[in-house]
C-alpha cells in the first residue's frame, strides 16, 4: 500500500471527521489536508514519522483572529504530501517536534524569529536569521508595510 | 575515522571559527567548531548574515514586481526559481501556456541547472586544492551565460519568465548555439573524469568522508543530489512531473553509499541527463506563441493557497503562496532545500577532522543566500 | 700564505655577493615563471602587462610590498614576529654555499657539502613554528604545527635517499658526487631513490599536493596568516629559494651535475647544463603543483611513515648489498 494511504489512514483515525480534507488531483500540491488540534500535534507528527514521511517546511500565517501553523510532510514517493494544519492564538505555544523530526530544530527557530511563536521544550530557540539583539517580529502583520491583514475566513471562507 | 575518536580531554577544546569571511564556506556562513587537536568534537553552523526580508518584501509586491526577487535567492539558479515562482503563480490562477513556452523554459532551466553543477564543481574541486579545473569549468560555464544573455538579457539572475510564457522568443543561432555547446559539453567528461574523478588524491579526499545514511537524510529533510546519493531515488521532476518532463526520457542516478564522492559522481551524472533533457526538447521543439497574451498585467490569483515544488539545482524547492484574491500575495514561504542540507552538518562534522569539514561542506553544495532570503 | 688567505677571503666575499644576487634574481624569476605556467595550465596568460609578458611583474609586486605598512597584532609575541621571516630566509642562503654550478663554480667545497644543506634546511622548520607562534592565530597556530610535524616526518627518507647515494661514491663532497656521474646518471642507477627524493622534496618544501601547511581554502594562509608587507614577501621568497636549493641537490645527486648527458658536453659551458635542468625539475614540480589536489594531513602522514619509510630503508639495504657484492 502505498505510504500515503497509510498516513492517511493513521490521521483520520486520530482526528475528528471534519478536519480532513483529501484532494487526490493534487491541485493545491497536497493530497490531504488535516486541522490539527494543538494539544495532538505531536501524536500526528509521530504518526507520520513511523509512515517514513519527512518533514518539508514548517510555516506560520498571521490573521487578525489566529495564527495558523501549517506543516508539510512528504515521502519519497510520487506526489504525496500531506499538510497539518493547527490553529495556535496568539499567545499560544505549540509543542515542538524537533525531538522526532532534527530538521524541525531550525523551522521553528525560523517561525519564531519571523512571528514569535514559541516552541515549549525546544532545546534551542535562539534567533536563526534575526540579529541577537532584535525586538520585532518582522512577519506579523502589525509590523512594518502591510497591505492586508485578514481573518482566516476570508481566505479560507 | 569517527570509530577511532575516543572522548576528548575538556580543557584541550578550544573554540576556532570557521568563517563567516573564508574562502571555502560558499556565501556568508559561520561554522562554531569546537576542536580538539585537529577533530570536531562539535558543529554549529550560523545563518543570517544575508537575511534580506525576501518573504516580507513579497508581500507588499504584487506577483509580478516579486520575480527579480526569485531569481536573487538562489542566484546559482536563478531562473529554476524564476521558473518555480511561474509555475506556482500559474497552478494558483490557472494561467494557460502555449506549448513553445513550455519547452522554452525547460531547455533554459537545464540549462542553469548545468551551469549551476559545474560552478559547484569548480569550487568543489578548488576547495579541495586542485585550482586548474575550477578554471576548465568556468570556461564551459561562459558558453551557457552567453547563450543565455542573448535570449533573457542578463548573466546571472534573469527574471525571463513571465505568466504566460516567456519575454522574448528564441531563435535560430540559440538552438544552434545550444546544440554545439550540449556536443562540447559531452566531449569535456574524458577531461574531467581524466583530471579529477580517476586522480588516487581526490578519491582518498572523498571516499567515505562525510557518510550520511539514508536514516539521518530522512530526519533531516535533505533532498536533492545529497539524498540521491544515499541511494534513494526522489526528484520531483518525476515525483510530481510539471511543465513537460513527462515527455522526456532521462535517468535519475543515485548513489550507494552516501559519502562525498558519490555526491560529486551523482552530480555529474545529473549533468549528463540535462544534456539529454535539452537534446530532446530541442527536437521536440513545436512552433507557435512565447506567450499568452491574454494574461491581465496585475495577477489575481482566487482566493486560496498553492504549495508548488519543483526541482533546482539543490534539490526540492518550493513556494508556498497564500492569496486573498488581490494582487499581493498574503504570505509567500520558500521551502529552500539548502535549509536542511546544511543543518545535517551538526551531526555529520561530528569526529571529523578539520580538512574533512570542508570537503563535506563543499560536497553538500550549498548556497547560504537562500537559506538566510 | 699571506696572498693565500687573501685569495681566500676575495674568493669569499666574491662568492657571497654573487650568491645574494643571484638568488634574489632567482625568487623573483621563479614567481614570475611560477605565474606564467599557472597561467597557462588554466587556459589564460598570466601576466601579460607589466614589461614584455609580464617579465617585470615581480620586481613591481615586490615595490608594492615593501611599500606596505607591517601591521604587527597587539597580542603577538612581537620579538618572535619580527625575527621570524628573518629567521626562515637565513638557512636557504647559507646552503648556495656547496651547490655545484659547474666543475669550477663551487663557493666551497666542503667534504660535507650535502649534510650541510640538510642541516640547515632543518633549521627553517623552527624558525616556521617560531612564526606561526608568534602570530597568536589559531589559524597560524595550526599550520604552524601541520608544517613542523610534516617537515620533520618527510626528512627521514630524504636523508635516507641521499645516504643511499652516499653509499655509492663513498663521498659527501659535492665534486665528488658529481664526477662520478660522468658517463651515467645516478637516476638510471637509483630511479626509486630518485623518486623518492622529489616526493619528499616537495612536502619538505610545502609544496602541493603537500601544501596543507598554507591551504588556502582552509586554513586562510596557514602560517604566514598575520604577516603583512614585506615580511610575507620574505617567506615567499625563502620558499622559492627553498625549491631551487632542493632542486639543485637533486640535479646533483641524481641527474648528473653539470654533466652533459651520457657525457657530452657538447660546448655548453658546464653551468648552463646545470641550470638548464635544475628549472626543468622546478617546472615539474610546479605542473605538479597546478594538478593535483591536495592530500589530507593524516593521509600525508600515514604516506611518510608506511610507504615512503620502508621504501628508502630498502633501498638502502638494496644499495648496500649489491656495493659489497660488486
Amino acid at each position: 500500500m502505498a505510504k500515503r494511504e497509510v498516513v492517511t489512514q493513521k490521521l483520520q483515525a486520530m482526528l475528528p471527521e471534519d478536519a480532513v480534507c483529501k484532494d487526490d488531483s493534487f491541485k493545491a500540491g497536497v493530497v490531504f489536508s488535516a486541522q490539527v488540534p494543538i494539544g495532538k500535534l505531536r501524536e500526528a507528527i509521530k504518526a507520520c514519522d513511523e509512515s517514513e514521511y519527512y518533514l518539508e517546511s514548517i510555516t506560520a500565517l498571521d490573521f487578525q483572529d489566529t495564527f495558523e501553523l501549517v506543516y508539510h510532510l512528504n515521502c519519497y514517493e510520487a506526489k504525496s504530501r500531506i499538510a497539518l494544519r493547527v490553529l495556535c492564538g496568539h499567545d499560544q505555544a505549540p509543542a515542538t517536534v524537533s525531538d522526532i523530526f532534527p530538521s524541525a530544530l531550525w523551522q521553528e527557530r525560523e517561525v519564531h524569529d519571523f512571528f514569535a511563536i514559541r516552541f515549549t521544550d525546544s532545546p534551542d530557540m535562539r534567533p536563526l536569521l534575526m540579529p541577537e539583539d532584535a525586538d520585532y517580529y518582522p512577519l506579523r502583520k502589525t509590523f512594518g508595510t502591510v497591505h492586508a491583514y485578514h481573518k482566516r475566513e476570508k481566505i479560507y471562507g | 575515522m569517527a570509530e577511532q575518536f575516543r572522548e576528548p580531554v575538556v580543557e584541550h577544546i578550544y573554540t576556532l571559527n570557521l568563517g563567516p569571511q573564508h574562502p571555502s564556506t560558499h556565501g556568508v556562513l559561520r561554522v562554531l567548531l569546537d576542536l580538539d587537536g585537529e577533530f570536531i568534537v562539535k558543529a554549529d553552523p550560523i545563518i543570517g548574515y544575508g537575511h534580506r526580508g525576501h518573504e516580507k518584501m513579497a508581500e507588499n509586491r504584487t506577483y509580478k514586481q516579486f520575480m527579480p526577487n526569485s531569481s536573487r535567492m538562489d542566484y546559482l539558479s536563478g531562473l529554476l526559481y524564476n521558473h518555480g515562482f511561474v509555475l506556482a503563480v500559474e497552478k494558483m490562477a490557472e494561467v494557460q501556456v502555449p506549448e513553445r513556452a513550455k519547452y522554452i523554459r525547460v531547455i533554459c532551466s537545464e540549462l542553469n541547472r548545468i551551469s549551476s553543477h559545474l560552478l559547484w564543481f569548480g569550487t568543489y574541486v578548488m576547495d579541495l586544492g586542485g585550482f586548474t579545473p575550477f578554471l576548465y569549468a568556468f570556461d564551459d560555464r561562459e558558453n551557457i551565460l552567453d547563450i543565455l544573455d542573448r535570449v533573457s538579457g542578463s548573466r546571472l539572475t534573469y527574471s525571463y519568465c513571465r505568466f504566460g510564457g516567456v519575454t522574448r522568443d528564441i531563435d535560430e543561432q540559440f538552438i544552434d548555439m545550444t546544440r554545439a555547446f550540449v556536443k562540447r559539453l559531452r566531449s569535456r567528461w574524458s577531461d574531467y573524469h581524466n583530471l579529477v574523478t580517476k586522480n588516487v588524491i581526490f578519491i582518498n579526499r572523498t571516499r567515505d568522508v562525510g557518510v550520511i545514511s539514508a536514516d539521518l537524510a530522512r530526519q533531516f529533510g535533505i533532498v536533492g543530489p545529497n539524498l540521491r546519493a544515499c541511494g534513494i531515488s526522489f526528484d520531483v521532476r518525476k515525483a510530481e512531473p510539471y511543465e513537460v518532463y513527462d515527455r522526456f526520457d532521462f535517468e535519475i542516478p543515485t548513489g550507494a553509499n552516501g559519502d562525498a564522492l558519490d555526491r560529486y559522481n551523482v552530480r555529474l551524472e545529473e549533468m549528463e541527463q540535462s544534456c539529454r533533457i535539452i537534446e530532446q526538447a530541442l527536437d521536440q521543439l513545436p512552433a507557435g506563441a512565447h506567450i499568452n497574451e491574454a494574461v491581465p498585467f496585475k495577477v489575481r490569483p482566487p482566493r486560496g493557497e498553492v504549495y508548488f515544488a519543483f526541482e533546482s539545482a539543490r534539490g526540492l524547492t518550493a513556494f508556498y503562496l497564500v492569496s486573498d484574491g488581490s494582487p499581493y500575495p498574503y504570505r509567500c514561504h520558500i521551502r529552500v532545500p539548502s535549509f536542511g542540507n546544511l543543518q545535517v552538518l551538526t551531526e555529520v562534522l561530528r569526529g571529523m577532522l578539520v580538512a574533512d569539514a570542508i570537503s563535506i561542506l563543499g560536497s553538500i553544495d550549498v548556497v547560504i543566500p537562500e537559506i538566510d532570503r | 700564505m699571506g696572498s693565500e688567505m687573501a685569495s681566500d677571503w676575495i674568493r669569499i666575499i666574491v662568492g657571497l655577493i654573487i650568491v645574494l644576487a643571484f638568488s634574489q634574481l632567482n625568487a623573483l624569476f621563479l614567481v614570475w615563471l611560477e605565474r606564467k605556467v599557472a597561467g597557462h595550465i588554466q587556459l589564460r596568460y598570466g601576466p601579460m602587462e607589466v614589461g614584455p609578458h609580464g617579465i617585470l611583474q615581480t620586481i613591481v609586486d615586490g615595490i608594492k610590498l615593501v611599500g606596505k605598512e607591517l601591521i604587527t597584532p597587539a597580542s603577538a609575541d612581537w620579538k618572535l614576529f619580527i625575527i621570524a621571516p628573518v629567521l626562515v630566509f637565513m638557512p636557504v642562503l647559507v646552503a648556495f654555499l656547496v651547490l655545484p654550478f659547474g666543475e669550477n663554480l663551487i663557493i666551497r667545497d666542503m667534504n660535507i657539502g650535502v649534510l650541510l644543506i640538510f642541516a640547515f634546511s632543518t633549521l627553517s622548520v623552527l624558525s616556521i613554528l617560531a612564526g606561526g607562534w608568534a602570530a597568536n592565530n589559531k589559524y597560524a597556530l595550526l599550520g604552524a604545527i601541520r608544517s613542523v610535524a610534516q617537515n620533520v616526518a618527510y626528512e627521514i627518507p630524504l636523508l635516507l635517499t641521499v645516504l643511499s647515494v652516499a653509499l655509492m661514491t663513498q663521498s659527501l663532497r659535492f665534486s665528488e658526487i658529481v664526477a662520478a656521474q660522468g658517463k651515467v646518471w645516478f637516476i638510471f642507477l637509483q630511479p626509486v631513490a630518485g623518486l623518492i627524493y622529489l616526493i619528499c622534496a616537495t612536502a619538505e618544501t610545502n609544496r602541493a599536493p603537500f601544501d596543507m601547511p598554507e591551504a588556502e581554502s582552509e586554513l586562510i594562509a596557514g602560517f604566514h596568516t598575520e604577516y603583512s608587507g614585506m615580511r610575507f614577501g620574505l617567506f615567499f621568497l625563502a620558499e622559492y629559494t627553498n625549491m631551487f636549493i632542493v632542486s639543485a641537490v637533486a640535479v646533483a645527486l641524481f641527474f648528473g651535475g653539470w654533466h652533459g648527458p651520457f657525457g657530452f658536453g657538447l660546448g655548453i659551458p658546464d653551468i648552463v647544463w646545470f641550470l638548464l635542468k635544475v628549472y626543468v625539475l622546478l617546472f615539474v614540480i610546479m605542473w605538479v603543483r597546478w594538478t593535483f589536489p591536495r592530500v589530507r594531513f593524516d593521509q600525508l602522514m600515514n604516506f611518510c611513515w608506511k610507504v615512503m619509510l620502508p621504501l628508502s630503508l630498502l633501498n638502502l639495504v638494496v644499495t648496500a648489498a649489491v656495493m659489497k657484492l660488486l
